[in-house]
């Protein structure tokens, strides 16, 4: 039974007009974004440039963030992105005081005056290395330590600084790693590079790149499909001939939510072919030893876990209210997971985000290191997908046995009467 | 005159209410999310452009849903009032919903010290609303279904928010140009939000 109707339901998928609307856009973003990208070469000694990394030496970190904290408060206001968007944070007297004193701690610097001074001439000592009418990238001011202040102790601190500026800053341990960024050196890179063709064999790098670029649509995309099949039966007046079939509600909604999962992941993976057929090409003139299963393993381990969340929010909602308000829940979740997801974009920080991001093909120390993280993340996401299937299953047996009925209709005629 | 009053009430009464505590809701969260206050122009537009304009979908969109049902299509359809009219008068209706809600909403940015040309930057944010509500109600129109409405307006955005202004995919339909210091876009989206509103409700009434 279960088969017969999955199968029917697949049909009935590719029957959809919004489904072909989805692949139509996942093409679009495929080409816009990846389609032409450049497989990356091995670096060579005495290029001018590198790129830039963030440090972990804890040295450079303290006098990155340090200097970055006496330059906001000397200007009296702190940014902070508590969901990815810009936010100016303005004190009070009291927090102010606690800053001052988080600074002096850390810094050794008493008062705003003397702060003030010493951005003054590190700023004033960069201007000769420029020439006179030139423009230059000033580098950002950096602050030694006070002497004895210990690695812990300046987390314990900065970790009272975000608390006060209410998170999202520089100095939280989200971003704390990242406000160290130095010039890369061509042992970095060809590092990055070996690490990017022998431990990631090439393709595991690229499948996680396109695996970023595919998952932001793929967090909210998934459901328009649902909402439309959840309200399909209504719209074409089916609902009371289904209901009264003797099928069981697990087996309807169930394939209903397969069928939509497995077409969804259908063509994710068949646009993926170009990319990886590229990449398999380069891998074997340029000797690597590739992976051919890495674009697999990334879809079904990094987005369907995306993809099962986003399609059961759209039919649990659905089912409950008999309207498309699963858009609106599924697009108010992908505005916060996208905008919280601004800072991570490097890698390596996934944290609890519906959308982890990767937004390079580099970094596979960054994603080693986090893979745990981003494990217990995709678990919770396919369970929480699977609660949701489960609620939505309860719910259409109870409207089947005319138990549960809300609509907004009904919620009018409800006052009304009352 | 009377007749397209009493279109209007029944359009505020029944059919806009929870679309408008949804707005709201969303404006209203807005200060506890991002900075609101001492804003640069740069930052208020960036505010403005992608997050305020956003309210343009939910109260757009789904101005042809009260007739959704076939049935009830066909008896509207059978009156003497011409559907266009009704469909008129409710999407004008809304902007003006939409106008007082982005007014209040830059108020308060202007009253919290944000300095910013507070009438260039309305008229550019509500520009982008139309357009982004007409590109719902165009593909609403076209597909006779309330979620591709919905896709096509917010993959729309997406996709602005992934690609820069300068590529030629979006060009002069760029709807974040203010935050990038640029004002030109805003008249073709304004014209777009025109002509998209106009092919909607042509199409949804020639469906009968």
């Amino acid at each position: 039974m279960f088969g017969q109707l999955l199968i029917k339901e697949c049909r009935q998928t590719a029957k959809s007009l919004i489904y072909w609307l989805i692949v139509l856009v996942l093409i679009f973003v495929f080409t816009t974004q990846i389609g032409e990208m450049d497989i990356l070469t091995e670096p060579q000694k005495g290029q001018a440039d590198y790129g830039y990394k963030a440090s972990s030496d804890e040295a450079d970190i303290m006098k990155f963030t340090l200097g970055a904290l006496v330059q906001e408060y000397i200007r009296g206001s702190y940014t902070t992105y508590p969901i990815g968007f810009y936010k100016s944070v303005t004190l009070n007297e009291k927090e102010e005081r606690q800053i001052r004193e988080i600074v002096r701690e850390t810094t050794g610097i008493s008062s705003q005056e003397e702060a003030e001074e010493i951005m003054e001439s590190w700023y004033e000592a960069q201007r000769p290395a420029a020439g006179d009418g030139q423009e230059t990238m000033m580098k950002n001011l950096e602050i030694a330590p006070a002497s004895g202040l210990s690695y812990d102790r300046f987390t314990e601190l900065m970790d009272q600084a975000d608390a006060i500026l209410g998170g999202g800053s520089s100095y939280g341990e989200t971003y704390r790693s990242s406000n160290a960024q130095v010039p890369k050196t061509y042992e970095d890179a060809i590092t990055e590079y070996r690490e990017l063709t022998e431990k990631d064999r090439l393709t595991g790098g690229y499948a996680r790149l396109f695996s970023d670029y595919m998952g932001i649509f793929l967090g909210l995309l998934p459901v328009f499909l649902t909402v439309t099949r959840e309200l399909r039966d209504r719209r074409s007046g089916m609902q009371e001939l289904i209901c009264s079939r003797k099928c069981s509600s697990l087996v309807i909604i169930a394939s209903r939510y397969v069928s939509m999962v497995v077409m969804l992941i259908l063509p994710v993976l068949l646009i993926s072919l170009p990319f990886f057929s590229r990449c398999m090409k380069y891998a074997s003139g340029a000797g690597i030893s590739a992976d051919a299963f890495a674009f697999v393993k990334y879809t079904f381990g990094w987005l369907t876990p995306t993809i099962m969340t986003a399609a059961a929010v759209g039919m649990f909602f659905t089912e409950l209210t008999d309207t498309a308000l699963g858009v609106l829940v599924q697009g108010v979740w992908w505005f916060f997971a996208t905008f919280g997801g601004v800072n991570t974009l490097h890698g390596g920080m996934y944290g609890w985000n519906l959308i982890p991001r990767h937004n390079t093909e580099l970094n596979w120390s960054g994603y080693q290191s986090a893979f745990a993280q981003l494990a217990a993340n995709r678990i919770l996401y396919v369970l929480l997908s699977l609660v949701l299937v489960a609620l939505t299953i309860l719910i259409y047996d109870q409207k089947r046995k005319g138990r549960y009925r809300l609509s907004w209709k009904n919620i009018g005629r409800l006052k009304k009467s009352i | 005159m009377e007749k397209y009053w009493q279109i209007e009430k029944v359009n505020l009464k029944y059919h806009i209410p929870l679309h408008i505590l949804v707005c709201v809701l969303l404006l209203g969260v807005s200060p506890l999310l991002m900075g609101v206050a001492n804003l640069s122009a740069e930052d208020t537009a960036k505010v403005l452009e992608r997050y305020t304009a956003l309210i343009g979908i939910v109260m757009l969109t789904p101005v042809f849903l009260p007739e959704q049902d076939r049935n009830l299509r066909e008896l509207v359809s059978a009156r003497y009032t011409d559907c266009a009219a009704v469909y008129l008068v409710r999407v004008l209706g809304n902007v003006f919903v939409l106008a007082c809600l982005l007014g209040m909403y830059i108020f308060m940015l202007y009253y919290n010290q944000c300095s910013f040309p507070a009438v260039k930057y309305f008229l550019g944010t509500l520009a982008e609303m139309l357009f982004f509500g007409g590109l719902g109600l165009g593909f609403y129109g076209l597909t006779d279904h309330l979620v591709a409405g919905y896709m096509a307006a917010m993959v729309y955005y997406i996709s602005a928010i992934g690609i820069r202004s300068t590529n030629p995919f979006l060009k002069l339909f760029y709807p974040f140009s203010m935050s990038a210091g640029s004002y030109t876009e805003k008249y073709f989206l304004f014209a777009g939000a025109v002509v998209l509103m106009a092919a909607g409700v042509y199409l949804r009434c020639r469906r009968k």
